[in-house]
């Protein structure tokens, strides 16, 4: 990130302030499109540079497709496309006569491709303004203007008693107010060895030990709640159902590393996240557990709910500090580490929403209890799960480490519904690795997964029944990884494309030539996006060569 | 086994590269401890002028105890630091990397550009890949400055001295993906933005995209 | 161009013929340059990366504008005035009509009767050489250089108050201070390298406190900016020397260690307190303070300050006041507090060290002093004058009474750049021979008898000193055109036909010459020099001087002199009849006259000079974005655009003088500073109203609605 440009925010900025995007998409909502009056406007308010307002303008999805009176959002994510591939856009954009990005002429409705809606378990899901249709019948609502709000199964805990799937008691603050301290909180989260939940797997409590020591006038504590992983809801269901336990783990987290502030990232994706964690907020702070003083001790800590702007890689923890400052949602180098340099240049620690979710539990009843969660794992704590709609119960369910993918897929989903049998499962988003049938008995944990290719990673179950074929998954997967790409590395900027163009057609795949770059994106790129997709694509070499059309 | 040495201070750091221990200062980059040894490894993203920017993945190396390559630009040296600057891994990853440059582009640059003696240097002079290419889009609107939008390889470093040398900030890198690309100001042109035309744009540049009018070839009037 | 880990450039780049490194001649940063030419013409400039003061970078003048060199208009052929008309001729007749009317003048009114005036873009053989040739060959210390109109008061004031006669460190300094103030500059459009470093050092960090009636671009990254009113700077200094005094922020140990004077001063400070000072400035008392308390509690600070400062009638003394303010807080001498007086022209530093000054030889030593004085009699053996020659404003008026006779002018302008155009031209018209030596007509050669066409700075070689004191190689990148020739070869001819024979082979002679004769530069040749150049002092053994006064000044007794001067209002005030205060001054894209920067695809960028108006001035005065409009003052009257911005504070304009046609100097009058002569650019009273291209029928009410009464 520019050390300039991250010091001219920092020297204009008020913390509840609009960013420069913010501002972008107040005139996207406003009028439907931007003009450079609008830019210059966001530049002078956030004192940012016009240039670098402009670069913004450009990179994020939401605000590049004009926008109608009605604007038809349809998703493309995988459990969409698992669902009825290449229809909903097919038929929205022959209903509505418009190519994904147009609006009509006299701006009464426009058409937008979206990736992903949160509703994997209903696919396919359509967005019309800031209502969410999905299922049966959903594309035929949106065209004849009849959309309407689709339901949400609830979700469930396998634990004998719940850890996430609960709303937050702030009873971990309080007891680490009260009786931990903060080098307390700090050994106790360090001692429940809590790994991050969004997909890296990095200890939560390595990451605040850095940023505790860290040297800054500021700190600040940031939610990863850019959940992008298509087939993933996870954490729109932690921010809308539990919003509290974030809350809670976030203010944690301030007061283990000495932060005041936390933002919390959100995914434009989810309309319902931002209003459920500002309301939430509201009612913390109400209550004396957020703001100045907090249950009677001289600890502040509050927080700014901030939404994206449609961008997946932005949920790299760089890019994510990125756009929360209003700039181009693009990869930088570490080191810097954002425990050292983040927000405004000063000490940050990223951690996932359902990373945050799991701290309040473990500062509660500490690290022993926390790890006692999963008996059957190395691995501690619990997992929130979720399902994809080709399954018979799809939703998010908290389940322990160390059960099998096949008791997950049957027990706990139900299996397939309709009869129909699982071919593959991705596991835990588009850039991870996807087990077939024959390998279902692996177990859901870290090690175990990625022995097999695969990862943990979000959590997502996304299954591909008998009828999917794989190559199209493949060029699927490939046109999101190209879609996504930030641009900045040249692996991943040119390398996705080249990699999609492989599929892009019907002619057969140079293998080695693909495996060329299956190579370079992996060993070469800036970031897990670059480097994650060889994994799905590998196992698809490995599994299915013959529907992949080698050469 | 032959030593050099960077800076000999208390809290040196001793990397090895290439077989040549040397001592340099904490924070030392390996492409900094690199140079001082004497050893070439190539770039196309860097400038010695800016911070690194860790964007093209050309100067890849391998690093004792790391299982992938590491990037040297962004990587600062740690103390007992092995390096192997041209291990095959490395390096054949950072030639693909230098065929898709190449294949990016609708036409091979010019043989005085930065990138075309980095390809030359690697022995890099064709591309197993054909697709895509930036399409044609040039500007030469400014008095000096030329803006070929197709030769932009998106490797940032305009931007950065726009930002970091001269501070104008006039420069910006648009768009997503493969379409990544640069503009100046609002994309109405150099004049039109907060271009103060000190060239250092076009000084950087590896590929010529943005380059003097009066070097432009075609533009040459006799 | 690359960066050090790009593999080396095919050895033979059959894109160029001919590559130098040189020295640019625009500004006083020096910025080294890479030069680029294929048959004869010079096709791309690049920056240097191991130029000391740019480091791989530079800016559009240096880069971009060598057009120039090839212009259609550039003088190739000598010009004789037959009839009235300028005509071309040979070498041998113009440089015989010289001769024979400089030997004709001097013979019937005596050698001081023939005055030279040095360019300041040249280098410093040429100005050495013209310097030489106005002693020894003509008889006479009637030579001054143009730093006289600009950092005349600089040279004055440091010498009196630390020794010697430049800033007291270097440009890197800037990326080792914790505040800088900077008081009358613009680094971003007169400096624009040392601008930007001075930038990206704010952006690090650096609490810049920004003193000038505008808001100049650093203001924006700067901790704190003051706007004073136009002629006000003496106040600003001494109310925050006030400030410091009061808060217990000086270095007593400095002070009594190192200065003389200090006691006086501080009887002064006393009646500068925040709310007098308010009265005088215009400054609110509590931004003095903090800009005071910045400064004061930093542990390093650098000065910087630039014609907004010298160009005034106390300018010499604000200088002066600006040495105490250092001297005070000890923030001399170190890393990060240096004085950098940023030099207007490539070379003005080097003009002057290299005595082309009425009052001094090399390094500033007095023409009225006799070891000197016999050194060079001894060295040029030629009887040399021991009576201090005219500086440029009485050379004007000596020709206006008819006492001066004859001028050899090379480089400079004056009937464009010097003040009250009025009274030059009457000067210029009223000689009875005057000699041009530039690469352009311009206004001043239309009085000429005599032009010889000479070189720009891309064509030459030799040495500049730029603005931290450091001698730069210049070396050519092509050759004059035409018949044209160097400077050097000229005067090295002029002087030979006046009997004087210089005995030199090359600029490379003149400068061994300089170090034998001069202590301070006695280090200093072609060979030491390289690539990096070398900062005076240079001492015999090639060690140079990046910063000064670490543990001596260089005044008798090695202590630095505090000048106690109170505050005193300047030549010129708005009053009723003229309301508002003109500044005049450059912009990035242009140099001074514009005679080379004119000629290049910088003129296409900005084409015209403008007069920035505030926009509650602009309402008042019925003046839109755009407007024609008249500027008189109490001399003169010009017309020129008007562009309406909030950068200005009301009750003040400004201007440039770039382009001919806007004779901006026609408003200057005669008030300048009472120690140098270096004229008041900077303060001049004027009424503005626009012109109106055809008269209104319909009168119009002063809301403006258009309604007829």
């Amino acid at each position: 990130m520019s050390r300039n440009l991250v010091e001219l925010i920092r020297r204009h900025h008020a913390v509840d302030a609009p960013t420069a995007l913010d501002l972008l998409k107040e005139a996207m909502e406003d009028h439907g499109e931007l003009t450079d009056a609008d830019r210059r406007a966001a530049a002078e308010a956030s004192g940012l540079p016009e240039a670098a307002v402009y670069g913004v303008s450009t990179f994020y999805d939401d605000l590049l497709a004009p926008r109608g009176e009605r604007h038809v959002r349809v998703c493309t994510g995988t459990a969409c496309f698992v669902a009825a591939g290449e229809r909903p856009v097919e038929e929205l954009s022959a209903g509505l006569r418009l190519a994904p990005g147009e609006r009509s002429a006299d701006g009464a409705v426009s058409l937008a491709e979206t990736v992903c809606l949160g509703f994997c378990h209903s696919s396919p899901a359509v967005r019309v303004g800031e209502e969410v249709d999905a299922g049966a019948g959903a594309i035929e609502r949106a065209l004849a203007g009849e959309s309407r709000p689709a339901a949400e199964p609830d979700w469930s805990s396998l634990l004998p008693e719940p850890v996430l799937t609960r709303p937050g008691a702030w009873a971990g603050l309080r007891r680490a107010l009260d009786t931990l301290g903060r080098e307390g909180l700090l050994a106790e989260v360090e001692a429940a060895e809590v790994r991050g939940r969004g997909g890296a797997g990095f200890p939560a409590g390595a990451k605040w030990a850095f940023a505790a020591k860290a040297k800054g006038d500021e700190k600040f504590v940031v939610a990863n709640g850019d959940e992008g992983d298509p087939g993933s809801y996870i954490d729109k269901y932690l921010m809308e159902r539990s919003p509290e336990l974030l809350l809670e783990g976030m203010a944690l987290a301030g007061y283990a590393v000495g932060a005041g502030h936390g933002f919390v990232l959100c995914r434009s994706e989810y309309p319902a996240s931002k209003p459920a964690l500002e309301a939430a907020a509201a009612r913390a702070r109400e209550a004396g557990l957020l703001g100045e003083g907090i249950l009677g001790t001289d600890f502040a800590f509050d927080v700014t709910i901030i939404e994206g702007a449609g961008s997946y890689v932005v949920g790299e923890e760089t890019a994510l500090l990125a756009c929360v400052q209003g700039l181009r949602g693009t990869v930088s180098a570490r080191p810097p580490f954002p425990a050292e340099r983040g927000v405004y240049g000063m000490p940050t620690v990223v951690n996932n929403v359902e990373t945050l979710a799991n701290i309040p539990f473990v500062a509660a009843r500490g690290a022993e209890a926390y790890r006692a969660l999963s008996p059957d794992s190395e691995t501690a704590g619990s997992k929130l799960v979720c399902f994809n709609e080709r399954f018979a119960r799809p939703s998010v369910y908290e389940v322990p480490f160390g059960m099998t993918v096949r008791e997950l897929c049957e027990d706990v989903a139900g299996g397939l519904r309709d009869g129909h049998q699982i071919k593959a499962v991705q596991i835990g988003g588009p850039l991870g690795g996807i087990l077939p049938a024959s390998l279902l008995d692996t177990v859901f944990d870290f090690d175990a997964l990625a022995e097999v290719g695969c990862m943990v990673g979000h959590g997502s179950i996304l299954a591909f029944d008998e009828t999917a074929d794989m190559r199209d998954v493949a060029r699927h997967l490939l046109r999101f990884g190209a879609d996504e790409s930030c641009g900045k590395c040249f692996p991943c900027r040119i390398g996705m494309r080249r990699a999609y163009e492989e599929f892009a057609t019907d002619a057969p795949v140079d293998r080695a030539r693909f495996e060329a770059l299956l190579e370079t994106l992996e060993l070469g790129s800036l970031c897990a996006h670059g480097s994650g997709i060889p994994a799905p694509m590998r196992s698809l070499l490995t599994h299915f060569p013959d529907e992949l059309g080698l050469r | 086994m032959s030593e050099v040495t960077v800076d000999a201070a208390p809290d040196a750091l001793r990397v090895t590269i290439d077989g040549t221990t040397l001592e340099v200062a904490p924070g030392t980059t390996i492409l900094e401890a690199a140079q001082a040894a004497g050893r070439w490894i190539p770039t196309v993203c860097f400038d010695d002028r800016q911070a690194p920017f860790g964007a093209c993945r050309v100067c890849m190396v391998a690093v004792e105890g790391s299982p992938r390559p590491l990037p040297a630009c962004t990587t600062p040296c740690g103390n007992g630091m092995k390096v192997e600057t041209e291990e095959p891994t490395a390096r054949r990853v950072a030639r693909t990397v230098v065929e898709l440059v190449l294949s990016e582009l609708p036409e091979p640059p010019e043989p005085h550009t930065e990138l075309a003696r980095v390809a030359a240097r690697l022995g890099v002079d064709g591309s197993r890949w054909s697709g895509a290419v930036h399409p044609h889009e040039d500007d030469f609107r400014h008095p000096y400055l030329a803006l070929r939008h197709e030769l932009c390889i998106s490797c940032g470093r305009c931007v950065r001295a726009c930002d970091e040398i001269q501070g104008a900030f006039a420069l910006t890198a648009t768009g997503r993906g493969f379409e990544a690309n640069i503009v100046a100001g609002l994309d109405a042109g150099f004049e039109e933005s907060t271009c103060v035309s000190c060239g250092a744009c076009a000084d950087t540049c590896p590929t010529d995209a943005i380059s003097e009018i009066g070097l432009v070839a075609q533009l040459e009037r006799s | 161009m690359a960066s050090a880990t790009t593999p080396e450039a095919p050895a033979t780049e059959d894109r160029f013929d001919r590559v130098a490194t040189t020295t640019c001649g625009y500004c006083g940063v020096g910025c080294r340059l890479e030069t680029r030419a294929r048959d004869g013409r010079v096709v791309s400039i690049a920056p240097a990366l191991d130029g000391p003061a740019n480091e791989g970078h530079t800016c559009l003048k240096g880069r971009f504008a060598h057009g120039f060199t090839r212009s259609p208009d550039r003088l190739k052929t000598p010009l004789i005035r037959v009839d009235g008309e300028l005509r071309p001729a040979s070498w041998e007749e113009a440089l015989e009509r010289i001769v024979d009317e400089l030997t004709r003048i001097k013979g019937e009114h005596g050698p001081d009767a023939v005055a030279g005036l040095a360019s300041s873009r040249a280098t410093n053989e040429d100005c050495y050489a013209m310097q030489r040739l106005m002693r020894a060959a003509i008889g006479t210390n009637n030579i001054d250089n143009c730093s006289r109109v600009c950092h005349s008061p600089t040279s004055f004031a440091m010498r009196k108050s630390f020794g010697l006669s430049g800033a007291t460190g270097s440009f890197s300094d800037i990326d080792h201070a914790e505040v800088a103030l900077l008081l009358g500059v613009n680094p971003t459009q007169g400096h624009p390298v040392v601008g930007a470093r001075i930038k990206q050092a704010a952006l690090r960090g650096c609490k810049l406190i920004t003193i000038d009636p505008r808001r100049i671009e650093l203001a924006d990254y700067g901790a704190i900016h003051l706007s004073p009113r136009p002629g006000t700077n003496a106040a600003v200094v001494l109310g925050l020397s006030h400030v410091i005094h009061r808060e217990g922020l000086v270095d007593a140990a400095f002070i009594a260690e190192r200065t003389e004077g200090w006691d006086a001063v501080e009887e002064l400070l006393a009646g500068y307190d925040p709310a007098s000072v308010e009265e005088i400035t215009g400054i609110p008392a509590a931004d003095l303070e903090a800009a005071a308390l910045l400064y004061g509690e930093a542990s390093s600070g650098s000065l910087l300050w630039g014609l907004g400062v010298t160009e005034h009638k106390y300018g010499s003394e604000v200088v002066q006041l600006l040495c105490n303010l250092a001297m005070m807080t000890g923030k001399v001498g170190k890393p990060g507090s240096a004085l950098l007086p940023l030099r207007g022209q490539n070379n003005v530093q080097g003009s002057s060290d290299m005595g082309a000054l009425p009052d001094t030889y090399t390094a500033y030593r007095s023409v009225e002093d006799e070891d000197v004085a016999s050194q060079f009699e001894a060295a040029w053996g030629a009887p040399l004058s021991r009576h201090k020659g005219m500086t440029i404003p009485q050379m004007f008026d000596a020709a206006v009474a008819g006492d001066l006779k004859a001028m050899y002018i090379f480089g400079e302008d004056v009937a464009q750049t010097d003040p009250d155009t009025a009274h030059v031209a009457a000067a210029l018209e009223n000689l009875e021979f005057l000699v041009c030596q530039e690469i352009f007509p311009n206004e001043t050669t239309k009085f000429a008898d005599v032009v010889l066409p000479a070189s720009a700075f891309l064509e030459k070689e030799g040495t500049f000193i730029n603005a931290e004191r450091r001698f730069q190689v210049v070396e050519p990148a092509i050759d004059p055109p035409g018949e044209a020739r160097t400077d050097f070869e000229i005067i090295g001819e002029v002087a030979r036909r006046l009997g004087h024979e210089f005995g030199w082979e090359s600029p490379w002679d003149a400068l061994d010459e300089v170090a034998r004769l001069t202590p301070h530069y006695a280090g200093v040749s072609r060979e030491r020099l390289g690539r990096s150049g070398l900062q005076w002092p240079v001492r015999p053994d090639g060690s140079d001087s990046p910063t000064l006064y670490d543990t001596v000044f260089d005044r008798p007794g090695g202590r630095g002199h505090f000048a106690a001067l109170p505050y005193k209002a300047p030549g010129d005030a708005a009053d009723d009849d003229f309301p508002l205060v003109l500044v005049t001054g450059r912009i990035l894209q242009h140099y001074n006259a514009g005679t080379m920067t004119r000629r290049t695809g910088n003129a296409r960028l900005v084409d015209r000079d403008v007069l920035e108006v505030h926009p509650v001035d602009a309402a008042r005065l019925w003046i839109t974005d755009g407007d024609k409009v008249s500027v008189r003052s109490r001399v003169g009257r010009i017309e020129v655009e008007a562009k309406v911005t909030d950068r200005i504070e009301p009750g003040h304009v400004f201007t440039t003088f770039h382009f001919p046609e806007t004779r901006t100097n026609l408003l200057v009058g005669q008030s300048a500073d009472v120690n140098t002569s270096c004229p008041e650019y900077k303060v001049i009273a004027v009424d503005v109203r626009p012109i109106a291209e055809q008269p209104s029928f319909v009168p119009v009410l002063a809301d403006g609605d258009g309604r007829e009464p």
